[in-house]
């Protein structure tokens, strides 16, 4: 079974994984994040569940101000991906990267809408906050990978303007991305004149009705969290790092689901199922799916730390408890091991599953509160998180995940725990 | 001097083990310099260094970062899964040690 796995299964993972698109994606989103957290910090602000304090922040015209670093952070994540990914893409190719994400940067503007109608009638040319923030997130990453594809054709073909010998090296880098900047750049153009002549529409608004809302509308169900819930540990149980994975390739939808909600509550409308508010978003993945670490080990963590009678793995616990309450269980997952060990499969898979759905239905039936746009970075300790996030009725349902979690822990840590102990005293009995 | 560089996902988990790499240095008596990285830093990061070492959790990724180490012509491999789990300096070092040569 462990053969078969590693050489059957694994490596077609492992392709998958390596392709060049979901390699650009998941990194060009790392750009994107914290600018996000750093904007959720201002909103966080502005909405401090203190009335008192929020009233007067409005009274003395200060929410304005942080409504402005928000939207120029949180607000423009897709503007920030649709360079990150063209440029890691390119980097990845072994090019210089930054011309191709400005590229891509220009591309994905002329994809949105820009022409805006004032109450008055009269028209502005504008850049949306609608399409620079969640709407616009899988038309940059879109045009970000075939920006990224394209502009590495033209560098392995080296079709480029070449400077005469002597031109110093900065000058004649200038002028690397002229060419592909210019057929890219009318190419996107046509696109945009089919669309916009043909449909009266353009690109960036029939992408994301097209495509974007039924990606995020699978994201945000049950069949959605159960596929992430058992997809992060199941890319873990090899050895891969499944939290980055799929993390990285959910956080469009998962991201945009955030972004949709905090336009809910911009509008000045409650945060509600009926006025199509989204269950699954950032916030649900980081603090409630991969909570103390992949898997959520919290219990098989604290089992070893406190109960465990191995000496492999009470040593393991004592390494692993102070990482698990920032999220992070490397260490357990390869010191007990869990990975390749099918003892504790079951639970290492099933935990995350369950988890989700409670928190589901959670939010579901409305006892626990939807997300708005507080994200917090995923190394922040379980509970403070969902203080932050969603108050005191989410940081209660999280600290229910980690007690459940030492149960359906229990009964397979105690089995492993009994085999290591068996053959710690057969090797002292050999010596 | 035995300049050791470990990359994993972000730099975080492997910080762990290096604490513990440079603390059975020092009672070997070996002078290092060990630092952790992202794996995304690799290029960067590797360049004139005695040998590379890879988080298994970043062990996917083998193939790539071995391409990029043997054009600086930097020894590389994948610290193996246990001795990582169980953050055991002593043999990670001597890993290393036994990769880099010396």
């Amino acid at each position: 079974m462990k053969d078969f796995m590693n050489e059957k299964v694994v490596p077609k993972v492992m392709a998958f994984i390596n392709t060049k698109a979901i390699q650009a994606l998941k990194d060009g989103l790392l750009y994107s994040m914290p600018m996000m957290i750093v904007g959720a910090v201002f909103l966080l602000i502005a909405n401090f569940p203190i009335p008192a304090f929020t009233e007067w922040l409005a009274e003395v015209g200060v929410t304005p101000v942080l409504n402005q670093a928000y939207n120029s952070t949180f607000g423009i994540m897709s503007m920030i991906a649709s360079v990150g990914i063209a440029f890691t893409y390119v980097q990845n190719e072994g090019y210089k990267g930054l011309p191709a994400g400005v590229i891509s940067l220009c591309c994905y503007l002329i994809l949105q809408p820009q022409s805006l109608t004032l109450a008055d009638g009269s028209a502005v040319n504008a850049i949306q906050g609608t399409w620079t923030g969640g709407q616009g997130m899988v038309g940059a990453l879109g045009m970000g990978l075939i920006v990224g594809w394209i502009y590495s054709i033209f560098m392995k073909k080296d079709i480029t303007i070449k400077m005469p010998a002597g031109v110093p090296e900065g000058v004649s880098q200038a002028f690397v991305a002229l060419i592909p900047g210019a057929v890219i750049i009318i190419g996107v153009t046509i696109l945009y004149a089919v669309v916009n002549l043909g449909l009266h529409s353009t690109p960036m608004e029939w992408i994301y009705s097209v495509i974007q809302a039924p990606l995020q509308g699978m994201t945000d169900s049950v069949g959605g969290v159960i596929g992430m819930g058992l997809m992060v540990p199941f890319l873990w149980f090899f050895g891969v790092h499944g939290s980055t994975i799929i993390g990285g390739i959910m956080s469009p939808m998962l991201a945009s689901n955030t972004a949709a909600n905090q336009a809910i509550l911009d509008a000045g409308k409650e945060l509600t199922l009926a006025n199509g508010g989204h269950i699954v978003t950032q916030q649900f993945f980081d603090q409630f799916m991969t909570v103390t670490g992949a898997g959520l080990t919290i219990g098989l963590v604290l089992y070893m730390f406190a109960f465990s009678k191995s000496a492999q793995l009470r040593q393991i616990g004592k390494i692993g408890i102070a990482p698990a309450f920032f999220n992070i269980n490397e260490p357990v997952l390869f010191g007990v091991p869990v990975v390749l060990n099918p003892m504790l499969a079951v639970p290492f898979i099933l935990m995350p599953v369950l988890s989700g759905l409670i928190e589901y239905f959670a939010i579901y039936t409305g006892i626990c509160p939807m997300y708005g746009g507080v994200v917090l970075p995923w190394t922040c300790p379980p509970i403070i998180s969902g203080l932050l996030i969603g108050g005191v009725r989410t940081a209660i349902l999280q600290f229910l995940i980690l007690v459940l979690s030492f149960f359906v822990y229990l009964p397979f840590v105690r089995m492993v725990d009994r085999t290591y102990v068996k053959q710690e005293q057969e090797a002292q009995n050999q010596e | 001097m035995l300049t050791i560089r470990l990359f994993c996902n972000e730099g975080m988990s492997t910080s762990l083990l290096v604490e513990e790499m440079k603390k059975a240095a020092a009672a070997e008596g070996t002078e290092v310099d060990i630092r952790a990285y992202p794996i995304n830093d690799l290029d960067d990061k590797a360049k004139g260094i005695d040998c590379a070492l890879l988080g298994p959790q970043v062990g996917y990724l083998k193939a790539k970062a071995s391409k990029t180490c043997q054009q600086l012509g930097v020894p590389m491999d994948v610290i193996p899964m246990q001795d990582y789990g169980m953050c055991n300096g002593k043999n990670v070092l001597a890993f290393a040690k036994k990769l880099a040569g010396k």
